[in-house]
């Protein structure tokens, strides 16, 4: 698509530097519901997010309908959004760099394999969660998604940048019943590489996960050794490191404000983010067109940086560490890919001198359980007793609850089982001194 | 936004491999917002929303698809495309459309899409201010105006005469949130968030949003001294208004026809049983004039109705939408909802509340001897498969002796929903309703939770306070 109408439009009504962020993705999902297609969702869309300076502020649009209105549309409302704004923009857009990394983030075969193909291994994924055992008696959301997007960022200084990804995942779910009782579980295959998905290997997973539930009970009330799986770890460091970012900081509304180079967590903790990584997650460039870097946020429990975009680096005083991101009326800040350190043991080995803790695998209701700036957090979980150093009973509707920051000064270990997860988090499963759980 | 010759060529299109229902979705939906940080513009932003969305149902089975080029060649590829994913004989010829007529049950004087910016950003610098004025502690104030207004155009087709619908929706909500900060970073938040399918007076006549502005104030920072939330099993009254998301999340989204009539709900098979307490009746009502989840018409054309989901404790009714009521042989009840087009729509509750009864609210707190307050929520969720769901208080207390004492934090309530309604041993007479957004399988959606005050005669609460003595 060609934009030079759009900067020339800009131009003429006074925009001094301007950007454009182009993209098109189409889907493919398909649910079966007792061995039926139940449904097939097919889509193909367009949409332009356009930002300009106009008198030294920053405004913005947005539009997903094309055609010779799109760019008259998106200029006025720079220009509108532009008056009202009280804040002067003091960075202006980037001019672009000399190198970007490149990696293939688009798998040209995953296309080619025919959709009957694609919807036979759906059937297979269903049948074999029915056929595992007699208790599980329906298959849910078995679904098949197919995504691909494309996009194109360019601006008035003649940076012009593209990027294309694809990837496909594989969902199911197993409700497994046994007399009053009812357990469900759901797991996903997430790739882009087509040959890394197994019907059994996922079967087995979903379905051990729902069945190894039964006879759940919660437990007395009181503080636990605790083991989180690495998932719940995976998104407890989310929101630790929501509070390294730079915006949060300048704001007031960070735990972290006044403690960069200082000792935030426990020396155990070490945390990398990597978005050159060859991973599913990788990206070149942010949205500001500032090219991608790896880096250590926290080193031995100390934190080593806060992450930027351009604007909030230049107020202190430092450069962008191309966490830029765009968000529709303003910037803002994303984080990549995210590498935990592993520890040396294996998850048996890590909870062998536990006499009696808990094993949380499951939480829900932490996004409303969780206050990511004083860090106090409660939430729903599941999971299982750990007694003389092995799992035993399952736990189930019992309360989570403990404080962020404090939770990860009291790191005892992670396990080596380290796997990078579908939300782009490498992490082992975590023991954690004590955390409180609310049941009995 | 579709000519009445292309959406006949479209349907036909999409009938032609034996499809006994079409609809084709049309939206353009204009997007204003604004928000301020401690009374400055932080940004004002403007989007539009443009596609439409194509679904063909044969008897259990359905396809969706949605593009944002409504070219005649994008629409009857897509229609195609479409229909190829059945197998077997054209049953339906679209011959003629004719045009129907929607009540309008949500009318609008005053539109907010005629509000200038100045006009927004002066009130909202008048809700910081009666924020700010509460304490210094308050460390950031933000306060956001968003408006919408969505043109929708329908066309379904059962037969060789399609119908035709066109639809608005117009709504505008105020957020407002506060950030206190007390000793070794103690940062705690507020957040009040009222919503209107309707115009500027609301906003600014009928809404005390100055009040509401200074709760917020006195709220984050009366959290500052609040204690860790106990743990244990408790007795809890929730407050009225928002205090409904409990019933919202336990019990309605169990209701919604997208998990009963696939026999995934606790309350699949509950027509006519008992599920809750004697006291309990319970509605969902998308015909509320201009409140923030009603509407005047459904996804699929159907008007919206009044549903009673539970009457003196039995369950009466579902929500229905039209691919879902087929399995299990009931009619629609106009509560299929999206997102927008990029959603294939499904049953969704509108405004879910529980009815007034009889008790004096203040009588509720006196009986009760040690317990728990909860005024409001942040929110929660729930499996409808098992009925297990969470809720996180954002304001509570501890009830002693009949009388409401110390704040605590960190309260989230646990349970089954199945469990909890049969819990109810009160019900108060200060039915009031709060206004959020409820995510589910076709979106984020505009919906009001309401009910009196209640008592749970026990329910398990987490927190890090140790036990309640």
């Amino acid at each position: 698509m060609n934009f030079k109408a759009f900067f020339e439009l800009a131009k003429k009504k006074g925009i001094t530097e301007c950007q454009i962020f182009f993209s098109k993705s189409k889907s493919t999902k398909i649910s079966l519901f007792h061995s039926e297609i139940d449904t097939y969702t097919i889509s193909d869309t367009q949409s332009i997010s356009a930002l300009g300076i106009y008198k030294g502020k920053l405004g913005a649009g947005n539009t997903q309908k094309m055609g010779k209105d799109a760019f008259e549309f998106l200029v006025d409302q720079i220009i509108l959004t532009a008056t009202y704004r009280e804040k002067e923009d003091k960075v202006g857009l980037y001019k672009g760099a000399d190198h970007y990394v490149k990696r293939r983030t688009y798998n040209k075969e995953l296309p080619l394999i025919p959709i009957e193909k694609k919807i036979e291994d759906l059937f297979a994924l269903e049948k074999a969660i029915y056929a595992y055992d007699p208790r599980i008696t329906d298959a849910d959301n078995v679904t098949y998604t197919e995504s691909e997007s494309s996009s194109i960022l360019e601006n008035s200084h003649g940076l012009r940048l593209n990027s294309k990804s694809n990837y496909y995942y594989f969902l199911g779910g197993a409700v497994a019943r046994d007399k009053e009782e009812t357990k469900t579980y759901y797991d996903i295959h997430f790739d882009d590489d087509y040959k890394t998905f197994d019907v059994d290997r996922l079967t087995k997973k979903i379905c051990d996960s729902a069945l190894k539930k039964f006879g759940g009970a919660p437990c007395d009330s009181g503080k636990y050794p605790t083991v989180l799986h690495r998932d719940i770890a995976a998104s407890l460091v989310g929101y630790f490191l929501s509070n390294v970012i730079a915006d949060k900081v300048q704001r007031h509304s960070s735990f972290f404000e006044g403690k960069l180079h200082t000792k935030v967590a426990s020396s155990k903790l070490t945390i990398e983010e990597k978005p050159l990584a060859n991973t599913l997650f990788f990206s070149s460039f942010d949205d500001e067109g500032v090219p991608c870097r790896n880096k250590v946020i926290v080193k031995n429990g100390v934190l080593e940086t806060f992450l930027y975009n351009r604007e909030t680096a230049e107020k202190d005083g430092v450069e962008t560490t191309a966490n830029g991101s765009w968000g529709g009326s303003k910037w803002s800040t994303t984080i990549g890919p995210i590498f935990v350190k592993g520890g040396k043991k294996s998850f048996e080995e890590m909870i062998a001198p536990i006499k009696r803790g808990v094993y949380i695998t499951e939480i829900a209701g932490l996004g409303t359980g969780m206050n990511a700036s004083s860090g106090d957090f409660s939430c729903q979980a599941e999971g299982y007793m750990i007694e003389e150093g092995k799992l035993t009973s399952p736990l189930n509707l019992i309360t989570l609850s403990g404080n962020l920051f404090k939770m990860f000064n009291e790191i005892k270990e992670f396990d080596n089982n380290c796997k990078m997860n579908d939300s782009g988090t490498a992490i082992g499963d975590l023991y954690i001194k004590s955390l409180n759980i609310g049941g009995k | 936004m579709l000519s009445k010759n292309l959406a006949i060529k479209v349907l036909n299109a999409a009938l032609s491999t034996g499809g006994d229902y079409a609809e084709i979705y049309v939206e353009q939906k204009r997007v204003s917002s604004i928000m301020l940080e401690n009374g400055k513009v932080e940004t004002v932003g403007g989007s539009l929303t443009f596609g439409a969305g194509i679904r063909i149902l044969k008897g259990f089975g359905s396809v969706y698809g949605y593009t944002s080029d409504l070219s005649p060649k994008s629409m009857l590829d897509l229609a195609s495309k479409l229909a190829a994913s059945f197998q077997g004989e054209r049953a339906i010829e679209v011959t003629s459309i004719k045009k129907m007529k929607v009540k309008t049950i949500n009318p609008i004087e005053d539109s907010l899409m005629d509000v200038s910016e100045e006009k927004k950003i002066a009130y909202l610098k008048e809700c910081y201010l009666a924020t700010k004025e509460v304490d210094d502690r308050l460390v950031r104030i933000i306060d956001a105006f968003t408006n919408y207004r969505t043109d929708i155009e329908l066309f379904n087709a059962e037969g060789p005469e399609a119908r035709f619908y066109t639809n608005f929706e117009e709504r505008g909500r105020l957020t407002m949130t506060s950030f206190a900060m007390g000793e070794n970073n103690n940062l705690q938040t507020a957040f009040a968030g009222p919503g209107r399918f309707g115009g500027w007076k609301y906003f600014t006549e009928t809404l005390d949003y100055k009040k509401k502005a200074r709760e917020i104030g006195e709220k984050a920072i009366m959290l500052l001294s609040a204690k860790e939330c106990p743990s244990g099993k408790y007795p809890v009254v929730i407050g009225n208004g928002w205090g409904g998301v409990l019933f919202h999340e336990a019990c309605g989204h169990p209701l919604e026809a997208s998990s009963t009539a696939r026999g995934l709900s606790v309350f699949s098979d509950s027509i006519g049983k008992q599920i809750a307490s004697p006291i309990v009746s319970a509605y969902d009502d998308g015909t509320i004039a201009n409140e923030w989840g009603s509407n005047n018409l459904d996804s699929e054309g159907v008007p919206t109705k009044k549903v009673e989901l539970i009457k003196d404790g039995i369950c009466t009714g579902f929500l229905v939408d039209r691919s879902n009521g087929r399995r299990i042989n009931m009619e629609p009840s106009g509560c299929a909802r999206r997102q927008n087009y990029r959603f294939p729509p499904t049953s969704r509750m509108s405004n879910t509340y529980i009815a007034a009864g009889k008790d004096n609210p203040e009588d509720i707190i006196k009986d009760t001897k040690l317990g728990i307050y909860v005024v409001d929520f942040g929110g929660g969720s729930v499996e409808p498969t098992t009925g297990e769901f969470n809720f996180s208080a954002s304001e509570a207390y501890i009830i002693r002796d009949g009388k409401v004492c110390e704040p605590v934090k960190g309260c989230t309530l646990i349970g089954t929903g199945q469990e909890i309604l049969m819990n109810i041993d009160r019900v108060g007479n200060d039915l009031a309703l709060g206004q959020g957004m409820c995510g589910a399988a076709s979106g984020s959606i505009p919906v009001d939770v309401g009910q009196p005050t209640i008592r749970l005669k026990e329910i398990t609460v987490g927190g890090r306070g140790g036990k309640l003595e």
